[in-house]
């Protein structure tokens, strides 16, 4: 009954777009900024309290945020209130979240002194349209987010994988401005301006219906055509109808999609139709007959006649009828949770507060009543039996298991942001990485505390100081369904109130208190500003008129790009680019001289030495070793060093000795002890690790020497020169020019690899990279982005990394990332694969493939990892990657391998002589991991049998 | 929308001599990883009537900038005073702090600078020719004018959409300030992969 117009929310501009928070605490709008696109929230609490408006203390606006380039024309907040989706003339649709973090703050540049009071940082930006954005809807659970557009198509939006798009939607030739969601997540229902109203299924995205006779005499003139569905999911109320030349509000039921009945009597056309979020029933009064009345549903109306009309589907009359309350049409209208609240918004820039009472409407049924139906109706929607939260119901049957939910939970809330509980604890956080040290105390020393460096080309280069660090994985799956989803609304605000009550604190500072007078979208001229500037510190406050001009014309500096920035940038780059490109030729060219002839290609590497560590120090003594290298004749002596401990190997060709000999000599230092020896012939390469030193000659010798000098091995003759050198713990690996490729045990003076060919795995390409794990596994790089290893076992070349293999560009993991494994970036595997990882992490991001196929090509992926990690036998790599795996099948619920996964590292229980299990692999007990993998497993609560089984069996092994 | 958000700049040493160094605080807000540098240009209009006698103070790459929020002092040397017209020497003019991407430009932080002398006498009877070691110089801190501008954020600055940022005429570049050195901007795609010393 109450309406009244919230004058300070206004944007002034023409306000598109209006959406309660689920919570009711607050709401957004949409519409026209400055020279941006606007979108703003607010506190409820001044609009339903008079008190409270009038209260100082209590924010008015939250945050405002001018990232929209052009007119915003919806606002919506996801159904668990954790996004705000908001959809723009710039084409673009932003998802917004909540960030915990450093306190309120302005918009940079805007003259309003009012603070952002929360923050809501752009989380996700959707392109694809390619015309304005006019609506946007979350689908009941928030499974996707639907968007459509003036480019004709509706967009879906995988909603917990953002950026993901699930399918565009096609067959409208007009401009599409309305989308509704039907309740039960079975169909999508869009209106446009081509005089239809389609209705989409979610199972495979095709038209279920195309409904035009209702729309025949419409002419597109409407800015919005927002749709509605019903609670009950009954019926769909279009925008825009005419019946008989009459604008009206057209009634489209689920059955059959027939069009009997319609809402009439606004003047002009409907810009919007709201359902209330309740189903009613009518109130009982005391003393009448407890006759069962059928539950109905209640509708406001919006139009372009600026007026407002309630309905209750019981009634044939519209319940209520304002008019006169806008003086321009109505935009968008949105219901409170509990249906009695309602906001509209308007052209004129001012949004109006309606609420009624429960005499007026009737009796709301609870969640319960209203879920029970959709199910009478319906059965179980997909949407409803796929949530978690039916899982959450779930009785907990084992104590172990129910240790880990409650760990997952509590890790779950300590991951979040510090100091916030409940939903919006999972908000973006911006972790702080300040030490202790105030914002203050750095800003004093800023200057002299960034890294300033100058680049090749001479510039300045600083690196900024970094704040505050943004968590990038907002929409992994994981964190998505650990959010509860709202039952009734009541539950979240509970815990909310903490949260916000700490907003409003005294911690805040006072000015940011709202004054009913200011304006704050308005700026203020700044060309004013600067005289009353003037005039306060000028010469007798006068302002002298010639300076009006300049200021004008000093004016126009601020927005005129400057045109020396492109212009001067592009006219350089392609000389930039074209030197680059000589640089890489150049290389280039070399690489494939040295491709040619295979003998200078290996002999051109350079003699390396490589120590366990794998940090390889390297000095040297005198110039470009690199050079003469190739020429075998060194005179020179030059020196290669490793650490730990450290040893130096220094090597001194054509000694001249007695008689004309000539030697050269191998010196090693190591720990500071000295020792040198004497071979017959110019040595090319060699290399060593803590245990022993290889040393190959020009007679192609391979010299094997204990780290004391003794030899250990005779000399060994190889059939053509050797072109890498490889020790590490006990092995030697060497690489020949012929394409062969040896390892050997020292220790057991047995030979791992025998001369085994490269052609197989060489074709055009050559080797880039070549190195020995510590467990003896030559490994070789080639210079198209693959790498194998020598399975020892198998006798045969693995491949072990691709850089061009899809599936890592595609793979995404990083839902199963755990933070307390740092990841492993010294292992055989990480230095293959490189930096490559990383990129395909990145581009997984971009990549628009749909959700089923990136998680087959995840566990393709990691499976690969796994097995590769098994093959080089590196043992943290196999573990590390095993829990990212494991992680990722309890993710996405892949019971099958995971039990096969488990009943690999149980392995029988009861052993007899023919069992061939090994219960070690690469190092670790199978058991043992098995151990670290299950309260993975117990973190789901569907593998909850599975975890109990083994569980109980390792329980039974340990106490044999 | 763009990538990189402008949360605050702080004008350092404010007011002082006119030969002091500009130091402007710019925090700013990175939504994801970029993988080129940002580049900033302190730009000092010498007089309202042309730009010919804009003067780049300095320019500076800012990066890495991993996605989060960032802060850095842009420190620039006072204008050459030789190239400020005389007469514009007192008064008011304006200092612009552009930020560019790709060679794009996408936000241009304007302030409005006064400078007067700081004594009575020499407000009443200015010298004739300027006297820059008397000039003091007050920046308009807290009525900064920001213009944003729409720029491609994926790729280089060809394939843009909007005709608005398309490269000025070749012809005009003669009335342009003085040129700084453009950003290194290792084209995309020729960064050697993998090199034979990579181990």
């Amino acid at each position: 009954r109450l309406g009244k117009a919230p004058d300070w929310s206004t944007h002034r501009k023409p306000i598109f777009s209006v959406d309660i928070h689920p919570d009711g605490t607050k709401f957004a709008t949409g519409g026209q900024g400055e020279d941006s696109g606007k979108v703003m929230i607010w506190n409820m609490a001044p609009v339903l309290r008079e008190e409270d408006e009038k209260n100082e203390d209590v924010h008015k606006m939250l945050c405002q945020m001018d990232n929209h380039l052009a007119c915003v024309n919806c606002v919506r907040w996801s159904n668990n209130g954790l996004y705000l989706a908001s959809g723009g003339d710039d084409k673009l649709v932003m998802v917004w979240k909540r960030a915990a973090f450093i306190g309120p703050s302005t918009v940079f540049g805007s003259s309003s002194k009012l603070a952002n009071v929360e923050q809501w940082r752009c989380v996700t930006i959707l392109r694809n349209h390619t015309g304005d954005v006019m609506d946007v809807a979350w689908s009941p659970h928030d499974v996707w987010l639907a968007s459509c557009s003036v480019d004709n198509t509706i967009v879906i939006w995988n909603a917990r994988k953002f950026p993901e798009m699930v399918t565009c939607l096609r067959g409208h030739t007009g401009l599409v401005k309305g989308l509704t969601w039907d309740p039960v997540g079975k169909y999508v229902a869009s209106q446009a301006d081509d005089h239809s109203l389609k209705v989409w299924r979610t199972v495979d995205w095709q038209m279920e219906a195309n409904i035009t006779k209702p729309f025949n005499e419409c002419g597109g003139t409407t800015h919005v055509l927002r749709l509605s569905w019903s609670p009950d999911g009954q019926y769909l109320v279009s925008a825009h109808a005419m019946n008989n030349s009459g604008p009206t509000a057209q009634i489209v039921e689920r059955d059959g999609w027939k069009t009997n009945m319609d809402f009439v009597g606004h003047r002009k056309a409907v810009t919007v139709v709201k359902f209330n979020p309740k189903i009613f029933k009518k109130k009982q009064k005391n003393g009448s007959s407890n006759k069962p009345s059928c539950p109905y549903c209640c509708c406001a109306v919006g139009s372009k006649d600026r007026s407002l009309s309630v309905w209750l589907t019981s009634l044939k009359r519209p319940l209520v009828v304002i008019h006169d309350l806008f003086d321009k049409s109505i935009m968008d209208i949105s219901w409170t949770l509990t249906g009695l609240g309602m906001l509209v918004c308007s052209m004129d820039g001012t949004v109006a507060y309606l609420d009624f009472s429960l005499d007026e409407l009737g009796d709301p049924l609870s969640e319960e009543e209203k879920n029970s139906i959709h199910q009478n109706i319906y059965g179980k929607s997909m949407a409803i039996t796929n949530t978690e939260a039916q899982l959450s119901t779930t009785i907990i049957e084992n104590p172990e298991m129910l240790k880990y939910q409650q760990q997952r939970q509590t890790s779950t809330q300590t991951n979040s942001a510090p100091g916030t509980v409940g939903p919006e604890s999972s908000a973006p956080k911006l972790n702080s990485v300040m030490n202790g040290e105030s914002l203050e105390d750095i800003r004093k020393n800023l200057l002299k505390k960034q890294v300033e460096t100058r680049t090749a080309d001479g510039r300045r280069r600083i690196t900024p100081l970094c704040i505050a660090q943004l968590d990038t994985g907002d929409f992994s799956p994981a964190l998505f369904n650990s959010v509860p989803i709202l039952p009734s609304g009541s539950s979240m605000s509970n815990q909310l109130t903490p949260h916000l009550s700490s907003d409003s604190s005294p911690g805040q500072p006072s000015s940011l208190g709202f004054r009913p007078s200011h304006d704050p979208m308005l700026t203020s001229p700044p060309a004013n500003s600067l005289k009353t500037y003037l005039s306060n510190s000028g010469p007798g406050g006068q302002i002298r008129p010639f300076r009006i001009e300049p200021i004008k014309a000093l004016d126009s500096r601020f927005t005129e790009r400057s045109k020396a920035t492109p212009g001067l940038t592009s006219s350089s780059t392609p000389a930039q680019k074209e030197c680059k490109l000589k640089e890489d030729t150049s290389s280039d060219s070399e690489d494939k001289m040295a491709s040619i002839n295979k003998n200078l290609m290996y002999s051109k590497r350079k003699p390396e030495l490589m120590i366990d560590g794998g940090e390889v120090v390297e000095k040297r003594k005198k110039g470009r070793p690199r050079k003469e290298k190739m020429t075998t004749s060194m005179v020179q002596s030059f020196t290669q060093v490793s650490m730990e401990p450290s040893v130096f190997l220094e090597v001194e060709n054509e000694v001249t000795v007695v008689a004309g000999s000539k030697l050269s000599q191998l010196r090693c230092s190591k720990d500071g002890r000295d020792w040198n020896t004497l071979l017959p012939s110019s040595v090319v390469t060699a290399a060593g690790s803590s245990d022993l030193i290889a040393v190959a000659s020009e007679d192609r010798m391979l010299s094997v020497f204990s780290s004391c000098g003794r030899r250990l091995l005779p000399a060994i003759q190889l059939a053509t020169p050797v072109s890498a050198l490889h020790c590490t713990a006990h092995f030697v690996m060497v690489v020949t020019a012929g394409a062969t490729l040896s390892v050997w045990d020292v220790q057991k003076q047995k030979a791992l690899v025998r001369n085994e060919s490269l052609q197989s795995i060489l074709s055009d390409t050559s080797v880039s990279q070549s190195l020995l794990t510590q467990q003896g596994v030559p490994v070789v790089g080639l210079s198209n982005g693959k790498s194998f290893c020598f399975s020892s076992s198998l006798e045969t070349w693995s491949l072990i990394a691709d850089k061009a293999d899809s599936l890592v560009q595609c793979a995404d993991f990083r839902g199963c990332l755990s933070s307390h494994d740092a990841p492993v970036s010294s292992g055989p595997l990480a230095v293959m694969q490189g930096r490559y990882l990383n990129a395909g992490r990145l581009a997984s991001r971009l990549s628009s493939t749909p959700h089923h196929m990136q998680q087959s090509m995840t566990l393709a992926f990691l499976e690969n990892q796994l097995a590769s990690a098994l093959t080089l036998q590196s043992g943290q790599e196999y573990r590390y990657w095993l829990l990212i795996y494991s992680r990722f099948l309890v993710n996405e619920g892949s019971e099958h391998r995971l039990r096969e996964l488990c009943k690999e590292l149980l392995g029988p229980v009861h052993t007899s002589a023919t069992t061939s299990w090994e219960p070690t692999t690469v190092g670790f007990r199978k058991r043992e991991l098995l151990r670290e993998v299950l309260p993975v497993i117990g973190e789901n609560l569907r593998f909850q049998r599975l975890f109990t089984e083994y569980q109980d069996q390792l329980e039974l092994l340990r106490n044999k | 929308m763009a990538k990189v958000q402008v949360l605050n700049v702080a004008v350092l040493d404010n007011p002082s001599p006119f030969g002091n160094p500009f130091q402007f605080e710019i925090t700013f807000e990175c939504m994801e990883d970029l993988p080129e540098d940002l580049e900033w240009k302190i730009i000092y209009v010498g007089s309202a009537e042309s730009e010919e006698y804009d003067q780049v103070l300095d320019s500076v790459l800012v990066g890495p900038v991993p996605a989060g929020r960032h802060m850095f002092v842009f420190q620039a040397d006072a204008p050459n005073t030789g190239l400020i017209p005389e007469s514009d020497a007192v008064g008011v003019t304006v200092v612009l702090i552009t930020c560019t991407y790709h060679g794009q430009e996408f936000i241009r932080i304007g302030y409005y600078v006064n400078n007067e002398y700081t004594g009575p006498e020499l407000r009443e009877n200015p010298p004739l020719k300027p006297d820059y070691s008397k000039l003091q110089r007050n920046i308009l801190a807290p009525n900064p004018r920001v213009t944003r501008f729409h720029i491609n954020w994926e790729g280089v600055a060809d394939t843009m959409e909007d005709s608005e940022n398309v490269d000025p005429s070749p012809n005009t570049r003669g009335m342009l300030p003085p040129p700084c050195v453009p950003g290194k901007m290792p084209p995309l795609g020729l960064l050697p992969e993998n090199s034979m010393d990579c181990l």
